[in-house]
């Protein structure tokens, strides 16, 4: 799984319009997968590092939590109805927002469409 | 180079005892089809429809943008006012606007809280309309998100609205689409897509209503989209259920803007919902 998020850093330095629309947004981001931490450091619309956790020292402003199989679905190019979506996550039950929610409500684009570089890229996450 | 058949004009109408200047568009001829958009939209929603010159051959489809909507300006004074939308005056606008235009009988068609008060409008008006699409449209639903974080003065309530309701945008629509789709919520006016579903996520007044429909006299047929996250397959079956006689048809591959997230692929449950329709000698003046 880390490697699927190390791609996704690699792509957002390829994607400048990510970048523009991310520009104020310089905050870490917990994603937890069955119970594995992820820190994804965001700096001025970029990813200055991907940290696996367990961590108890790493502040965050806002985490989602899931599992691999909704997070593998989530990724198709086209996936399932309820899995297409973050919050698609959180409604059918597969996922949890927690922490500053306006943070990441003020980023959403940026951040649902900066998770979903992966996307159709399923196998990078075997 | 080519140009629309669409045509656009204003109505000015009396709603909550002031005037309101509406803009409407239509296209096509014979019966009347009232069209509806969605909570923080404009008839741009229908444009796809209304271009679609099998559908207007027979039938006069009609879109209004709401007060504080698109080219509808907001009433005077509402730079002091806070928009929410109630069930009254949605009812009262749409009454007006087929009085103004003085048609007889049309379909109503709405798509979320378009059909929500499509809805309403079955159980509590049903004489003034031949039948109800209504599309994406249920009982009731509870907001899944903090209305409030539309307006407020450090974030800009149309970037936001668009990206929350992209999650309602199937995988399946065209991204040209998806990105009209949501430019129209990012173009809303301050506190018009909180104050919409203000009417849409807090009042449940339908939902005693559903039982006295008579689909004998007005035809209701919902429709609704696997993708869509507001108002599910699961909300438009029970809320089906509870209309006797109500038809329902389910898109698989559809969100919750279906005629523009994806027209070609909503264009076939539009025909199919127009022919469960009477055709009522119904005339336009």
């Amino acid at each position: 799984m880390i490697d699927t998020f190390k791609q996704i850093q690699t792509r957002l330095e390829a994607t400048p319009h990510l970048q523009r629309l991310g520009r104020l947004f310089s905050e870490t981001v917990l994603i937890e997968i069955d119970g594995n931490e992820y820190y994804l450091s965001f700096e001025k619309g970029r990813i200055v590092s991907v940290v696996e956790g367990p961590s108890r020292k790493t502040p965050w402003r806002f985490a989602l939590r899931t599992d691999a199989e909704a997070l593998q679905k989530f990724w198709q190019l086209r996936p399932e109805p309820g899995f297409h979506d973050i919050f698609g996550l959180v409604k059918i039950g597969r996922g949890r927002i927690d922490g500053d929610i306006l943070s990441l409500v003020k980023n959403l684009r940026f951040f649902k469409d900066v998770l979903g570089l992966a996307r159709g890229k399923e196998e990078l996450a075997a | 180079m080519s140009i629309e058949p669409i045509t656009g004009r204003y109505l000015t109408v009396t709603i909550e005892g002031a005037p309101r200047r509406i803009y409407f568009e239509e296209a096509g001829q014979g019966r009347p089809v009232i069209c509806l958009h969605t909570a923080g939209a404009d008839t741009r929603q229908w444009r796809h429809l209304m271009n679609d010159e099998e559908i207007t051959a027979s039938n006069r489809l009609i879109a209004f943008d709401m007060p504080w909507h698109g080219k509808s300006l907001p009433p005077e004074g509402f730079e002091t006012q806070e928009y929410l939308l109630t069930t009254e005056a949605y009812i009262e606008t749409v009454l007006a606007v087929i009085d103004g235009l003085a048609l007889d009988r049309p379909v109503l068609a709405g798509c979320s809280m378009g059909g929500r008060i499509a809805l309403q409008l079955a159980a509590l008006h049903p004489h003034r309309f031949s039948g109800f699409i209504a599309i994406e449209a249920s009982d009731f639903q509870p907001a899944w998100y903090d209305i409030d974080w539309f307006h407020r003065p450090d974030a800009h309530g149309g970037e936001m609205g668009a990206a929350l309701v992209s999650a309602n945008i199937s995988p399946y629509a065209p991204v040209a689409e998806r990105w009209n789709t949501l430019w129209m919520f990012m173009q809303s006016g301050p506190g018009v897509f909180r104050g919409d579903l203000s009417f849409y996520t807090r009042d449940d007044s339908l939902i005693p209503r559903l039982p006295t429909i008579d689909t004998g006299a007005t035809p209701v047929h919902i429709i609704v989209g696997a993708y869509d996250l507001t108002c599910t397959p699961e909300d438009a079956e029970r809320t089906a259920r509870a209309i006797p006689g109500a038809t329902l048809a389910v898109m698989d591959e559809l969100g919750h803007f279906p005629m523009s997230e994806h027209p070609e692929g909503f264009r076939p449950f539009f025909v199919e919902a127009l022919e469960k329709m009477p055709r009522t000698a119904a005339k336009a003046a």
